[in-house]
């Protein structure tokens, strides 16, 4: 009886132990799986349903510098499939942005990218903007810190500044007059790299002597009269920095109409598409730029970025574009390129 | 009901032996055997839990070690756009002069052998750039296929995802390096930021080697698997090197993406371990069968086993030895008693044991010898009874004293005394009643004391005035007829007297006194017979031999002092050693004979 018992005990015991063995074909030891599969990514993906649309606005539309930033956001509107629109006056006319970003207002968009002419000018319409749910950045030039969550610089203002310098003070041979041809007064970016054109002017070349700084307002025809009549009025000028692309071209323009190519030394900021003849000619020595292209890219990547919510990281590897810096709440794209006439023919902007 | 009934009552009539050995199999083996079969499943199940735990994490750091690498790896394109100079060559377009191009070759060459080959990392087999249908290369070691650089220029058609680099897996690659490396590709598109172009395609060749480091990390066994297989399951790295390249189509089975889990196939249970990388999206997977992990657990199990058997055979052999030392006793008794059964008492059950077996044994050996010794003293006592009757009676017919009696009436009737006649033929007939007609072993005192008196009287008839008795009755007459003694205890005394007295003395006196008295010896009143006569006595010696013949309880049938020894030992026999007889003498003046025995109120 007793016997009969243990043996049926002892085989439910040795069953049971065995039956967990055959059913599955796998049995869980040991899981380190946590929640973070799948789950939480759908929201998000629902959320981009709806695509979004991104206003690109550049200082001018007719300037041949932004029109060339419009093709890189274009490319990176294709690439993220978003929709961007690169509207904006069509000359550097803060009065024209305020109305553009007006009518951006009213068509709801996601983002705005500000190109800015005149940061205070700017500030009512942006604080609106931002109250209406739409996220502003800058880009190119920045607008009043207060109203934009972060600015996209192109590059160092401190090292484009000191650079145009250098290049000038190479070309001039470090002795001589120079003079500066910048585009508004306003624009912040510009007065940046004109702060530090002249810190390190005052810093290491005592024989150059600035004559002047003659704001063009980034309008060509009213650069080509003040880039004739510096010309005109400084005889004794060895060399001219554009401080903006208009700048450089006017004061090109003008050194080549005064038959002074060579004498009055021309560098500064410009696209090598339209410097490409003036360094082969030898009216202009040196121009310096980034790509617009990857600038416009870049300012969409990171509007899209931030519309998911990612801000941009310090280091942080951007496709096609490649590393960004980040100080502060400025972005930095990149070193500065120099078109010489060896190189320009690489380059396509 | 009835099935349990019916079983119980089968057991309870199963032999001791058997129900000794079947409980103690209960006792040991079964308990033990659950023992040893629960502890080692026990074990092998918290082996498998800890390797199954430690294991991910161990998976979890190489597949951040890969991570790392890999990480590093995908890094090595950006290299290129260190260089202006490479950057401009792969931006030209169209050459001149066949120089001009030979001279760019020479120099991409040279650059992506300085940067990649002779760089920082060891990994890298080769690096390849297909760009604007030109191709630059700096390799370690040579494809075995000479159309090589057409299969490569194939890849670069492969789609991209904006801007990252991105493998070929072995199993798209149909090229062989010489060496025959496990390798893949890290393939990257050319893309000119500052112009928005594609400039070209760039192939870094990378030796899968470096896994291997990782990989011997780990303290495995030859028939343990590691591989690594990319998200779709195809297996990028086998420890099993001629299954790289194949797809694991188990992958999508997999319960999890980071653990451990027991997988039961048809080549035995096996023990996977799984980790999936976040960075790559690479799962790492450690397969060992579970056999091989319990082969370190296999010196506890057989230990455990032959211990086990070990134990079972000694239990078994203790349960069969100590119920054969339990039962064979009990055997041997049940032998014995048939023996005694039969009527043999002369047996001796030896168990040296002092257990209740031996205190069995012991019992039984005693009640045995008991009852041998009862059955000697009945048999002794009776063989006496009977003798003393015997002698009794030859005593009584004794030829002599009969022939003298009948001298003694003949003279009598010749001398005409009538009177003494009737008188002594009365006595005569009255002993010979006496003699026969009692069977009892018990008479009165009464009876027995007429009984001598009647022998004195026949006697003083014979020898007339030689011979004077006198009889003093010391107790009361209830007691005197009421109480018993033993038959036949005083004639043979008187008569000894008599014979002994009249053999020397011309004249003796014979004094028969019955008294009451305080016994010392056992502290109660006893009934004492003296027998005293003024014959000659005996000796000291003579004394000394008698009483210490008296005191064996020998028979010496035909001894002279047959009488005495014969009722000293009745009355030993039937009333116990404390009574008998007790001589006193002195030599020339008389000898006195003390016969005590107790107050008998019964005759049985």
């Amino acid at each position: 009886m007793i016997r009969k018992l243990m043996l049926f005990m002892t085989m439910m015991i040795i069953v049971s132990a065995c039956s967990s063995g055959s059913g599955t074909p796998y049995r869980i030891v040991y899981s380190m799986d946590t929640q973070q599969t799948t789950s939480e990514a759908v929201p998000d993906s629902s959320l981009q349903d709806q695509r979004y649309s991104v206003a690109i606005i550049p200082k001018g539309t007719e300037i041949d510098y932004f029109t060339v930033a419009a093709e890189g956001a274009q490319e990176a509107a294709n690439d993220l499939d978003i929709d961007v629109m690169f509207e904006g006056p069509k000359t550097a006319d803060v009065s024209g942005q305020i109305e553009v970003i007006d009518s951006m207002i009213q068509r709801h968009v996601d983002l705005i990218a500000v190109s800015a002419n005149d940061p205070e000018a700017l500030i009512p319409v942006l604080e609106k903007a931002r109250q209406a749910g739409i996220k502003v950045i800058s880009w190119d030039a920045d607008a009043d810190p207060q109203v934009r969550d972060f600015y996209v610089n192109m590059v160092d203002p401190e090292t484009l500044g000191r650079h145009l310098m250098d290049t000038l003070a190479n070309a001039m041979g470090e002795k001589g007059n120079f003079a500066i041809l910048t585009g508004a007064i306003s624009a912040s970016n510009l007065s940046d790299w004109l702060k530090w054109i002249q810190v390190q002017h005052k810093a290491y070349y005592p024989e150059m002597n600035l004559v002047k700084v003659v704001a063009t307002d980034d309008n060509l025809t009213k650069a080509g009269e003040v880039a004739k009549q510096l010309l005109a009025e400084h005889p004794e000028l060895n060399g001219i920095i554009g401080n903006s692309s208009v700048g450089f071209l006017s004061a090109a323009n003008a050194v080549k109409d005064a038959g002074k190519a060579g004498a009055v030394k021309v560098v500064g900021l410009s696209n090598p598409n339209f410097t490409r003849s003036y360094l082969n000619e030898g009216t202009v020595q040196m121009a310096t730029l980034w790509s617009p292209k990857k600038l416009g890219y870049l300012t969409v990547v990171l509007a899209n970025n931030l519309l998911n919510g990612v801000r941009p990281a310090d280091g942080q590897d951007i496709p096609k574009v490649g590393k960004i810096r980040v100080v502060g709440d400025m972005v930095i794209m990149g070193e500065p390129l120099d078109f010489s006439k060896e190189n320009v023919n690489q380059y396509d902007f | 009901m009835i099935f349990k009934r019916r079983t119980s009552f089968q057991f309870r009539h199963f032999r001791l032996s058997s129900k000794l050995i079947i409980t103690y199999l209960l006792l040991t083996v079964v308990p033990l055997s659950l023992l040893g079969y629960i502890s080692y499943a026990q074990y092998a199940r918290s082996v498998e839990a800890q390797i199954g735990e430690y294991m991910p994490k161990i998976l979890h750091q190489a597949n951040e070690d890969i991570d790392k690498q890999i990480d590093e790896l995908m890094r090595l394109p950006d290299l290129l756009f260190n260089s202006e100079q490479a950057l401009s060559i792969l931006r030209k377009e169209t050459y001149a002069k066949r120089s001009e191009f030979n001279k760019d070759q020479y120099d991409m060459n040279s650059y992506l052998s300085r940067t990649y080959i002779r760089g920082n990392n060891a990994n890298v087999i080769g690096v390849f750039i297909l760009s604007n249908q030109r191709m630059f290369y700096s390799s370690k070691q040579q494809f075995k296929q000479a159309d090589w650089q057409n299969t490569l220029s194939g890849y670069s058609e492969k789609p991209y995802s904006i801007g990252k680099a991105q493998f070929i897996l072995p199993s798209e690659v149909d090229l062989q390096f010489d060496a025959e490396v496990p390798y893949l590709f890290i393939q990257k598109q050319i893309y000119d930021v500052d112009n928005r172009k594609v400039l070209g395609d760039m192939l870094i060749a990378v030796d899968l080697s470096f896994i291997d480091k990782i990989f011997h990390n780990f303290e495995s066994s030859n028939r343990a698997n590691l591989w690594l297989m990319s998200d779709a399951g195809e297996i990028i790295y086998h420890s099993d090197r001629s299954l790289i390249g194949t797809m694991d189509t188990e992958k999508d089975n997999y319960p999890l993406r980071s653990g451990s889990f027991r997988a039961n196939h048809a080549g035995g249970a096996k023990l996977m371990s799984i980790n999936t990388a976040s960075i790559s999206g690479w799962t790492l997977v450690h397969s060992i069968p579970l056999s091989e992990l319990m082969q370190r657990t296999n010196l506890v199990r057989n230990v455990t086993i032959l211990l086990f058997i070990a134990i079972s055979v000694i239990t078994s052999l203790i349960a069969v030895w100590i119920s054969w030392s339990m039962t064979r006793p009990l055997k041997r008794l049940s032998g014995l008693m048939k023996t005694v059964e039969m009527g043999n008492f002369q047996v001796d059950l030896k168990v040296p044991h002092r257990d209740e077996i031996g205190m069995l044994a012991r019992s039984f050996n005693s009640m045995v010898s008991t009852i041998r010794d009862l059955i000697q003293k009945n048999y002794q006592v009776e063989l006496r009874q009977k003798e003393a009757e015997l002698y009794a009676l030859q005593s009584q017919i004794n030829p002599h004293f009969l022939y003298n009696t009948l001298e003694t009436i003949g003279m009598a009737v010749e001398e005409g005394e009538t009177e003494a006649v009737v008188d002594m033929v009365t006595l005569l007939g009255r002993m010979f009643r006496f003699s026969v007609s009692n069977q009892s072993k018990w008479v009165t005192i009464a009876q027995e004391v007429q009984h001598a008196e009647d022998y004195l009287t026949i006697q003083k008839f014979r020898f007339e005035d030689r011979l004077a008795f006198r009889i003093d009755k010391k107790m009361t007459d209830s007691h005197f007829l009421q109480l018993f003694t033993p038959k036949f205890i005083l004639q043979p005394v008187v008569e000894n007297a008599i014979k002994h007295g009249l053999d020397v003395r011309r004249k003796m006196e014979v004094c028969l006194s019955v008294s009451e008295e305080f016994d010392a010896r056992t502290g109660e009143p006893c009934i004492v017979f003296r027998v005293s006569d003024n014959g000659p006595g005996i000796s000291s010696e003579k004394l000394f031999q008698l009483e210490e013949a008296l005191k064996k309880d020998s028979f010496a049938p035909k001894s002279a002092n047959f009488g005495l020894s014969n009722v000293n030992a009745r009355i030993g026999m039937m009333l116990g050693n404390d009574y008998g007889i007790q001589l006193h003498s002195i030599e020339g003046i008389g000898t006195e004979v003390l016969i005590r025995i107790p107050l008998n109120e019964r005759s049985d």
